[in-house]
């Protein structure tokens, strides 16, 4: 099977991708908010540092001795650094300071935050000043500690999810796994299947969104039963009707062959071409309704009835009137139909051949066409023996025989003449003639919207 | 040997009667189920093939009637029901040979004389009786190994003798055995044939119980 993404990586891939976009975001707001409030904590050091640095100059206002340099206490001291001014003269600062002022504002002199650069070295600097302007203090730290403060934020951060990400792909891929076990084992039930296997496939505790596929599924399963069965039946039903018409070829053929005398001989060789013809009309027939059962839409058309079933008559007629039989047509000059012409003309012959074929030397078979009330109708009646209560509803039933009927049929014209009704939407039905007295088929068309 | 036929399509029953003639069955004909019952009761045939869809009476519903009157005879089942539960059906209902359409004209006369021989107790096809031997397959007479000419009457007399060896059959029984419907019996036939078997192959072989008809004597070779 050409699969593009299974399920199980495609859920994997969203799961993890969706982790690990959270995961990034989140650290990129706890990048900004750490640095955010790293750097309000660190100015109102700086600040503060100042505040103290101002207020102590009011005390040592007099002490000439300048402490320059203020001792290291941390080895982080030397990335903070300060400068005490006192009317202009630099009055105390840190090793690492310069002599001059870390800011330069030499023309407006304002007090705040300023971020400087220092012999390569970026800093952030505050400057203030004391009450009656005398002392300028700067205190000043590098920005790379603040990074480096940050960073070490960060890591601690992301660390853990360097170390969880493999662990939760494996989580996620075995959940993922339990997950899909239903469709896995709907899978395995279908692969392990024969392929006449159509009963419905049924799986204990199948998840709810997975049951209304499963239903789909085993209802197409039925829907396919239901059209191999009968396609079976029809096959039995065919083969068995077969034999008949093939016993009577085989055996006629091997009289012909025993036989020495000549009259006997043709009869019994005229007996095998009849069963060959018998046996090629049966094959049509069950071609026919072989493709009626398929159940194909029909071509429908508007069929006029009148002139099909003169045309039908008039190729029957020969073989009717050779048997003494009167055949006749009365009714509508037009009567048209929707449906298909083909089928129509099966039906119709059908109809007529049967009451012909049925019915004794010398019978009379009337066909009528009416438009019985505003609907299209065709009866056919003859004078034959017609049927018996019993066999009446059993016409129709495919391979039905009407029984001492004497004539070889297969039963096989009715099924088809009730599936082309059918099809066309048309009701059949049969009784005994009030006219004639033998058989009255009765076909009629919906009625015309 | 007369038979039964009972099958309704025309054009098989019609070429199953020409060609079990052409094999020396003298064979009775009907195309329903009621007509089959009827005969069966009516005459003493040697066998029967039935259809088992016959029409008015199913060929299954005859096969049991026939049983239940005590009916002996060997009744071949031919049909087109094959199906399995059908075949043991039809043998359980009392039928002897259970044969699928289409069948082998050949077959079904070697099927029929088996059931025919079977049912008078002969395990092989040939009969004997001291030393004429009688072949059903191939209606040939053999006396001390030299065959003899017989018509086809004398033939089918002699057969029903030596199949019916140490019973009396009637003239009127073989009269049914040789000749089916429609066909003319002369008055004395049975005599006439009776005495054309006595020229042929000597006056020891069948005996005439006077008054009752003729015995072909049991002898330990008949048996063979």
């Amino acid at each position: 099977m050409t699969a593009t993404t299974s399920i199980q990586t495609r859920l994997l891939l969203l799961v993890i991708g969706s982790v690990l976009t959270v995961w990034l975001v989140a650290a990129g707001l706890t990048w900004g908010d750490a640095r955010h409030e790293l750097d309000e904590l660190l100015d109102s050091h700086l600040t503060q540092a100042a505040a103290l640095l101002v207020a102590q100059q009011g005390f040592e206002h007099d002490d000439d001795e300048h402490g320059l340099d203020a001792p290291v206490l941390h080895r982080y001291a030397p990335k903070v650094a300060f400068q005490v001014f006192h009317e202009g003269r630099l009055s105390m600062r840190t090793a690492n300071a310069p002599a001059r002022p870390m800011v330069d504002m030499a023309e407006h002199w304002r007090e705040g935050f300023r971020t400087v650069e220092i012999e390569g070295v970026r800093w952030r600097i505050f400057a203030t000043h004391g009450a009656e302007r005398d002392v300028q203090v700067y205190v000043g730290e590098q920005i790379d500690s603040r990074g480096d403060i940050l960073k070490a934020i960060l890591r601690s951060v992301l660390w853990p999810i360097a170390f969880a990400l493999p662990v939760l792909m494996l989580a996620v891929w075995l959940a993922i796994r339990r997950g899909l076990l239903p469709l896995r084992q709907i899978q395995g039930v279908l692969q392990s299947r024969q392929a006449d296997a159509l009963d419905p496939v049924h799986l204990p505790a199948l998840p709810a969104d997975l049951a209304p596929m499963l239903d789909a599924l085993n209802a197409l399963f039925g829907r396919i039963s239901t059209l191999l069965s009968a396609e079976r039946r029809f096959t039995a039903d065919a083969a068995h009707e077969l034999r008949t018409p093939i016993a009577a070829i085989r055996t006629q053929a091997q009289v012909a062959l025993a036989e020495t005398d000549e009259t006997p001989r043709r009869h019994a060789l005229q007996a095998t071409l009849a069963g060959c013809d018998r046996a090629t009309r049966l094959v049509e027939q069950l071609l026919t309704l072989s493709r009626l059962e398929a159940g194909q839409p029909l071509p429908m058309g508007t069929v006029d009835l009148a002139p099909l079933t003169r045309q039908i008559m008039a190729d029957i007629t020969p073989q009717a009137l050779a048997r003494g039989q009167t055949i006749e047509l009365q009714g509508a000059e037009h009567s048209p139909v929707q449906g298909d012409a083909a089928l129509l003309a099966v039906l119709v012959r059908n109809l007529i051949d049967n009451a012909a074929r049925y019915s004794p030397d010398g019978a009379r078979i009337l066909v009528t066409l009416g438009e019985g009330r505003q609907a299209p109708q065709l009866s056919v009646e003859d004078s034959g023996p017609g049927l018996s209560d019993a066999d009446l509803p059993r016409l129709g039933e495919r391979f039905f025989r009407v029984l001492g009927s004497g004539q070889s049929g297969s039963g096989l014209g009715w099924s088809i003449v009730r599936r082309i009704a059918a099809v066309h939407h048309a009701e059949i039905d049969t009784q005994r003639s009030a006219q004639l007295g033998g058989l009255a088929v009765r076909v009629r068309w919906p009625t015309k919207p | 040997m007369r038979i039964l036929l009972a099958e309704d399509d025309p054009l098989l029953g019609d070429g199953l009667q020409a060609g079990l003639r052409l094999h020396g069955f003298q064979v009775d004909w009907v195309q329903d189920g009621e007509a089959a019952e009827r005969e069966l009761r009516a005459q003493d045939y040697g066998a029967a093939v039935l259809d088992l869809g016959l029409p008015k009476r199913d060929g299954m519903d005859v096969l049991a009637m026939a049983r239940r009157a005590g009916l002996t005879l060997p009744i071949l089942v031919l049909t087109a029901r094959d199906a399995v539960p059908d075949r043991i059906k039809g043998l359980n209902q009392g039928a002897d040979d259970y044969v699928i359409k289409p069948v082998d004209l050949d077959e079904l006369a070697a099927r029929l004389r088996a059931l025919i021989r079977r049912s008078h107790g002969q395990p092989v096809e040939h009969l004997q009786a001291q030393d004429v031997a009688l072949d059903p397959a191939s209606r040939t007479v053999l006396q001390a190994g030299e065959v003899v000419n017989l018509s086809g009457r004398e033939f089918d007399l002699l057969h029903a003798l030596m199949l019916n060896a140490g019973r009396v059959l009637s003239r009127e029984q073989l009269e049914q055995h040789l000749y089916s419907w429609g066909q003319e019996v002369e008055s004395n036939a049975v005599e006439v044939h009776v005495h054309h078997l006595r020229r042929k192959l000597g006056n020891g072989l069948i005996q005439t119980v006077r008054g009752v008809g003729y015995i072909l004597p049991k002898t330990a070779a008949s048996q063979a």
